[in-house]
């Protein structure tokens, strides 16, 4: 089985303040780290436990700038067995416009495939669109957060997704198709500097995304950005640190949790 | 003819309340509402739509990007196409709204939490909302939206009079994708949801050799130890302790918060809480803006702290 797998260079912003430049033109990401989508990790590392078993090869692809490189060495350490990166300076806000470019770049280079994976979504923009989106324009069967895959035979698959609540359900879907991977489907393999390093010597292949044109198809725009309103908010507890838990063991009493 | 189809969610009976988030976003968008439902013995309020379309096929087949698109197609070559057609930003809504923007050539925004009707913009969430983007489709043209559950309900008005029904029926089944069967949960001796009293931990604390150390906090306490979705998902915590959309709601008398940012799939099952305490050592986490008490720290040293103070 040939699994094509996305995978995205997001800014780890959890933990970062985050500053709006330009009047609302820009969102400086100046200062902050990158790290590998979360949702991509699972999936690369559902793709390669599948080929595993099953024989076939993992293709590790990336829409970004070159420092993208990053995520593919990363699916090379893996198990992937080639990286491509489709090059594009401009950030794609638009997710329409990524799946058009995904599949003209599918087409042009007549990628062979059985299946492919993207994350539910991504943590910077959470758009949770690509694979939906590129799904239909292939005219290929869909599913998204996928959470465990339960059998491949050569022309269905039989998956189960997540719905809410813990409830899930058991879906057939004909092979080939496009799946959104879950969080929480596997346990991603721990990789290590070595390991990347030792990827770095696998070639991995450069496309221009300005080689792959996408027919004008209406798509969406942003205006600005701006900073989330404020909802009133919590009391903050200050002053030295036993003082601050001293009050929080207040409160616990004060509600009756705690004696 | 202008108007905003919304395909609502029917889960194992039951009318999802979050469909009321896109009957209100409707509402606030001033067209005329068409509300999408599939059949079953479950009841809708009647007037909270202009017309309700029924299709003739079980939520289960209902529910499936490529029969949905199927019997859209139907309507749309009834009515024409919507200028917005709205789902809800859940686990079907997620997987409808873009396959079916791409069936239709349709841009598409999701996880809508605001709309400014002046300005005709969506906020949609970037960065766990720590920064809104203010979106609009490309030339005015038609979108598809999926809507953040809680945002737009207390717009859903009641209209005076009980909607039109009509009946879609011809609804051809895809082979492609096919539903066998919903899988419950395993079952669990501990239930979150029945907690006076729960603490939560999320990333934030980093590897599950931290556990242990929260455990114990919570025995001092008398908590429940329950935690956020990555949590359960690095398997430090079983799946039956998560709190969230995918997980439990919960509504104790206490949550506190250890290392969670508050994504909205987090805020969701545990906004009603009697009282939220949330300690983060990020001054702009979002949990701050749904808590009552904060605590602006590293939660190891006040984990450790509050066990000091607790053993005396
Ligand atoms: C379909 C779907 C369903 C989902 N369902 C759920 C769900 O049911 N429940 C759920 O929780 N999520 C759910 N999520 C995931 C959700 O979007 C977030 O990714 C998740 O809630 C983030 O968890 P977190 O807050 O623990 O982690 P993060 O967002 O990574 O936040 C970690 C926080 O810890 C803080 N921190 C780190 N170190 C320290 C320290 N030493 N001291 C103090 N603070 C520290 C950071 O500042 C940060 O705010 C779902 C997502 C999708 C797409």
């Amino acid at each position: 089985m040939n699994i094509l797998v996305f995978t995205k260079r997001v800014a780890a912003t959890q933990e970062e303040e985050l500053r709006i430049r330009d009047e609302g033109a820009a969102v400086d990401l100046s200062k902050v780290p990158f790290k590998i989508n979360d949702w991509d990790n699972y999936s690369v590392e559902e793709a390669v436990r599948i080929v595993e078993k099953e024989g076939g090869t993992v293709t590790a692809i990336s829409i970004g700038d070159a420092e993208s490189d990053e995520v593919l060495r990363r699916a090379i350490a893996m198990g992937a067995k080639d990286g491509f990166l489709i090059e594009s300076d401009a950030v794609m806000h638009d997710p329409g416009a990524r799946s058009r470019l995904i599949l003209n770049f599918i087409k042009k280079e007549n990628v062979p495939f059985d299946v492919i994976f993207t994350g539910v979504q991504s943590e910077d923009d959470q758009f949770g669109c690509v694979g939906g989106i590129l799904g239909a324009i292939l005219g290929l069967p869909y599913s998204s957060m996928v959470i465990g895959i339960d059998a491949i035979e050569k022309d269905h698959m039989i998956i189960r997704r997540e719905l809410e609540g813990g409830l899930q359900e058991r879906v057939k879907l004909a092979v080939p198709c496009v799946l959104s991977i879950q969080s929480g489907i596997n346990e991603p393999r721990y990789v290590s500097i070595m390991g990347i390093r030792k990827a770095s010597k696998v070639e991995r292949k450069v496309f221009k995304a300005a080689d792959y044109p996408a027919e004008n198809a209406p798509g969406i725009e942003i205006v600005r950005w701006t900073y989330p309103a404020k909802k009133g908010g919590a009391t903050m507890l200050a002053g030295e640190l036993d003082v601050m838990c001293g009050q929080l063991l207040g409160i616990l009493k004060e509600k009756g949790v705690y004696q | 003819m202008s108007y905003a189809l919304i395909v609502a969610e029917v889960r194992r009976g039951v009318f999802e309340e979050r469909n009321l988030d896109s009957v209100g976003l409707a509402a606030l968008l001033g067209k005329e509402t068409v509300l999408f439902v599939p059949e079953g013995p479950y009841q809708i309020p009647e007037k909270i739509a202009d017309t309700i379309v029924r299709a003739k096929t079980a939520e289960e087949t209902f529910l499936n990007p490529l029969n949905l698109t199927k019997m859209l197609e139907q309507i749309f070559a009834g009515r024409g196409k919507p200028d917005y057609l709205i789902f809800t930003q859940s686990s079907s809504g997620m997987e409808c709204a873009p396959y079916s923007a791409g069936f239709f050539g349709l841009p598409v925004i999701t996880d809508v939490s605001a709309y400014d009707k002046d300005k005709g913009i969506f906020y949609k969430s970037y960065y766990s909302d720590k920064v809104f983007g203010e979106f609009k489709p490309a030339g005015g043209a038609a979108v598809v939206l999926t809507v953040r559950s809680g945002s737009f309900k207390e717009c859903a008005a009641e209209r005076s009079v009980a909607a039109k029904i009509e009946e879609l029926s011809g609804i051809a089944e895809t082979e492609g994708r096919v539903f066998i069967e919903y899988v419950e949960e395993e079952k669990s001796d501990i239930d979150i949801t029945k907690a006076d009293f729960l603490l939560s931990v999320g990333r934030g604390i980093g590897n599950k050799d931290e556990i242990p150390a929260y455990e114990d906090l919570a025995n001092k306490l008398k908590a429940v130890l329950s935690g956020s979705r990555p949590v359960i998902d690095k398997m430090w915590l079983p799946k039956p302790r998560q709190v969230g959309t995918s997980g439990k709601t919960v509504k104790p008398k206490v949550y506190l918060a250890m290392g969670i940012s508050g994504a909205f799939q987090h805020i969701a099952g545990m906004k009603d809480s009697d009282c939220i305490i949330a300690v983060n050592k990020d001054t702009e986490a979002p949990i701050f803006q749904y808590a009552h008490f904060g605590i602006i720290a590293d939660i190891h040293k006040v984990r450790d702290k509050l066990k000091e103070i607790v053993n005396g």
